[in-house]
């Protein structure tokens, strides 16, 4: 008995590694965590020096653009040069880097969101890149490079000759236009490219301040300052404009009121720190480091592993039943071994081909973090440590068995009672309509774990094994982790059960999928054959 | 039941019947297989002769009756001694030829090394040499059909049964198969196959079981089946025959083919008659023949004799 089911499932397996799809399934998730990784490296270092041009009429703005556009400059060498220190710091161990902004870098990240135009000052005034340096030098490791600071990605470009200054914003733009649409280049210096935006403030720009209670104006879309640029999506440049504006206008403002600004920068640069703690952690360990909030978020990640297998390797057993029926290779398989040893061996050889898809991925995975070693990599390898000493790989080891069991079970008998995979597509849809169910509620999930629906949803067998592995990291009741449990342990005994059922009648069965009522007969009379 | 032989039956079933809802495709039948015999199952396309082989498998339950194999009760419990090749015949598509072949000896029981041997040897035997490391989706149908064959009888089981073997073979492939059957027969092997072309049957059988809508019609040796209708003369003369009919041995005289210048009789003659008296008769009455055939009775003959010509011709029996 076990030496048949051994070569069935050996010969289930050995088919379904030797199908494309299986290879496809394989490549596809390092493939596209490698092109990820790849292409946001590509990207972040590929973004061009854009050219852009200020036509001031009204005088009195050009350096509050200049000190944007500066502040916009120091902010981006101040972000490679956290990544520099987290690089090269002699210990990095993310178990005890802090979640929340309590370090000092981020410290700093926080206080330039709260009033970058005062902080960005500071750090320049304070002898900006090569202060910082001196101070983090003793902390790094001695055989680092050079810091490089980054180019300035923003840089002025000249007024080409034939537009003026002076005429009306409307020649302005117009004269522009072949430039700002990427017709003609625009120079700057010896510099040639295209122009990225067009940053023009009309003469009587200050008669279009805004001051609270006055009365909303309609709006008009040349009001103010106006800012042309084809490109949508990079806010930086009039993001670090609108500030730095604002800044100056609120200056004046406070001198036209009185007020001594100083004073008000540094109330509005006051703040009380925040820390995350963990309640359930024990004394001590409290404070949650960026590790414990990974650890929340990984579920997902298992969740979404499940699911690409799970449908992966069902659907396969699904097709291949089928064929084996419609080709009567089934007969001849039930004049040699019984309907049980027949599907156990399938769904062995199948799930084995499943777990060679999950190994097969970490694997990889593995040699892409020992063969490739950087920061970004070094934060990876301590992400798999986070998981691999946390209980999330045993739940997921179980509730992967469980719910292959499950939906195997489910789609076997959906199998064996069509003669064609055009008659099971109809039946499966339904199946992986309800897989996708908590596939689309993974992220929400993870955000409120022991919400009420969750947990109601949690019960019903199907749901189980990806909403209980999508709460694992949060600790769930252990009411809902016991009885989950058990009612998804005596569910698959009884899906296995019927399912041997409907598989022993199903696979002799030839014409139409059976009706409703006339599979709950199935269901009803006794096993005939094998038993 | 016929006359048991003396060593007992590789197969026997007794009282077997299967209905599915309110058709009922096997309705009482019973036989007995002896060892080392070819045994056909006739019929016309839904006589219930699968429907038969797979209780004998036991793949499907009788309703009432029961069947025994190799001394067992069920098929299953001596499945590594039958070999099987079902009505519908398919392959996986993606396996090599010879792997396919030992896949279904090593499910019989048969270990992986001698399997593989045996795949090599039965292909090279069978002209399917070249093609042993070839797809199976490469194969031709009745190729394919003939890997199936061999497969199914790769483990030497004591019992084979072939459901509608032959169909879907070219003449040449179906002599090589007919060879095979032969062959397992000499070897002391079982050969049980079912068919609706009468002409195999007639090659090859030595027992053979008539069945229509479910129910035996006959059981017993090809000689036996023949005798079941009375032995026919075929006469063609344009004089009168009428003489001929008052022989004693002529149970009937009936004109077959009434053409304008002669006319065919078909003469049924008793077991004691023997053909040449009607000759000498004819002769002697000067009844001038273009015709004298003594017909030995097909088993088309047989089958329409026992069902009527109504109930042939409705279920279609290929005659050749």
């Amino acid at each position: 008995m076990m030496k048949l089911i051994r070569l069935i499932a050996w010969r289930e397996y050995m088919e379904n590694v030797r199908t494309k799809g299986f290879w496809i399934t394989i490549l596809i998730i390092p493939v596209m965590i490698v092109g990820m990784f790849f292409l946001q490296i590509v990207l972040s270092n590929a973004t061009p020096t854009r050219y852009y041009l200020l036509i001031d009429q009204s005088g009195q703005y050009e350096e509050a653009v200049a000190v944007a556009i500066e502040r916009e400059h120091q902010r981006r060498i101040l972000q490679e040069f956290v990544d520099y220190l987290l690089e090269h710091r002699l210990e990095s161990d993310f178990e005890t880097t802090a979640a929340n902004a309590s370090d000092a870098a981020s410290q700093f990240v926080d206080d330039v969101d709260a009033d970058e135009v005062a902080a960005l000052d500071q750090w320049l005034e304070s002898g900006g890149l090569n202060y910082a340096l001196a101070m983090a030098s003793p902390y790094l490791e001695s055989d680092r490079p050079d810091f490089e600071a980054p180019e300035p990605q923003f840089v002025a470009a000249d007024l080409p000759t034939e537009v003026d200054a002076n005429g009306s914003a409307e020649d302005i733009v117009n004269a522009l236009r072949p430039y700002l649409n990427g017709s003609r280049e625009i120079s700057a210096g010896d510099e040639r490219g295209s122009l990225f935006a067009l940053i023009l403030i009309p003469e009587d720009v200050n008669n279009d301040i805004m001051r609270p209670g006055s009365m909303p104006q309609p709006l008009d879309q040349n009001r103010g300052i106006q800012y042309w640029a084809s490109n949508l999506t990079d806010s930086r440049l009039p993001d670090a404009i609108t500030r730095s504006i604002n800044a100056e206008i609120r200056e004046r403002e406070y001198i036209e009121l009185g007020v001594n600004s100083s004073l008000v920068r540094d109330v509005q640069r006051t703040r009380l720190p925040v820390s995350q703690l963990d309640p359930t952690a024990a004394e001590g360990e409290e404070s949650v480091s960026m590790a414990d909030t990974f650890r929340q978020f990984a579920p997902i990640g298992f969740v979404y592993l499940m699911f690409i297998s799970l449908m992966q390797n069902v659907q396969y057993l699904l097709s291949n039943t089928v064929e084996e029926k419609s080709n009567r290779i089934i007969e001849v398989l039930l004049a040699s071994v019984t309907a049980d040893e027949l599907m156990m061996g399938k769904l062995v050889g199948i799930g084995m081909a499943g777990l060679t898809t999950i190994a097969a991925w970490l694997f990889s995975f593995y040699l892409f973090i020992s063969l490739y070693s950087s920061n970004e990599t070094e934060l990876i390898s301590q992400m798999l440590d986070v998981i691999l000493g946390s209980e999330l790989i045993p739940w997921f080891v179980f509730y992967y068995f469980a719910g292959y069991a499950l939906y195997s079970g489910i789609f076997l008998a959906i199998g064996s009672l069509c003669n064609t995979l055009k008659e099971a597509q109809a039946l499966m849809t339904p199946m992986i309509i309800i897989q996708v169910i908590p596939i689309a509620m993974m992220a929400f999930v993870v955000m409120d774990p022991n919400n009420t629906l969750v947990r109601v949803m949690s019960w019903i067998p199907l749901f189980t094994p990806y909403l209980m592995m999508n709460r694992a990291a949060a600790d769930p009741p252990m009411i809902d982790l016991v009885g989950t449990t058990l009612l998804l342990v005596v569910s698959i005994a009884t899906v296995l059960w019927l399912s041997g059922k409907v598989f022993r009648h199903g696979v002799l069965r030839s014409g139409q999928p059976p009706r409703l009522m006339e599979m709950l007969r199935l269901l009803r009379v006794k096993a005939p054959a094998g038993g | 039941m016929m006359d048991q032989p003396s060593v007992s039956p590789v197969l026997s079933l007794s009282h077997v019947s299967k209905r599915f809802g309110d058709f009922c495709a096997v309705d009482d039948i019973s036989l007995s297989i002896p060892q080392g015999s070819i045994y056909g199952f006739l019929g016309p396309n839904g006589a219930g002769k699968t429907t038969t082989i797979r209780m004998i498998l036991d793949i499907i339950k009788p309703d009432s009756g029961e069947v025994s194999i190799l001394g067992e009760d069920s098929a299953l419990k001596v499945r590594n001694r039958i070999g099987y090749l079902p009505e519908e015949k398919g392959l996986y598509k993606k396996m090599k030829v010879w792997a396919i072949i030992q896949y279904f000896a090593m499910l019989k029981g048969m270990d992986k090394q001698a399997a593989k041997d045996r795949a090599f040897e039965l292909l090279e035997q069978y002209g399917l040499k070249e093609f042993a490391e070839a797809k199976v989706e490469s194969l031709s149908k009745g190729m394919g059909q003939k890997v199936q064959v061999l497969s199914a009888v790769a483990h030497n089981p004591e019992l084979v049964i072939l459901d509608e073997p032959f169909s879907g073979l070219d003449p040449v492939n179906q002599s090589v198969l007919e060879e095979l059957i032969h062959q397992l027969s000499d070897n002391g092997q079982t050969v049980v196959f079912s068919t609706h072309v009468m002409q195999h049957a007639e090659r090859l059988c030595d027992h053979i079981l008539l069945i229509t809508r479910g129910q035996k019609i006959f059981d017993g040796t090809l000689a036996e089946a023949r005798a079941c209708i009375p032995r026919r003369v075929l006469l063609e003369t344009a004089d009168s025959v009428d003489s001929v009919g008052s022989l004693s041995g002529v149970t009937s005289i009936t004109a077959v083919d009434g053409e304008t210048e002669s006319t065919q009789w078909q003469v049924e003659i008793a077991e004691s008659l023997n053909p040449q008296e009607i000759l000498k008769h004819c002769f002697n009455a000067q009844i001038s023949l273009s015709r004298f055939e003594f017909v030995e009775p097909s088993l088309h003959d047989v089958f329409v004799h026992l069902v009527g010509d109504e109930a042939a011709d409705k279920d279609k029996v290929e005659a050749a």
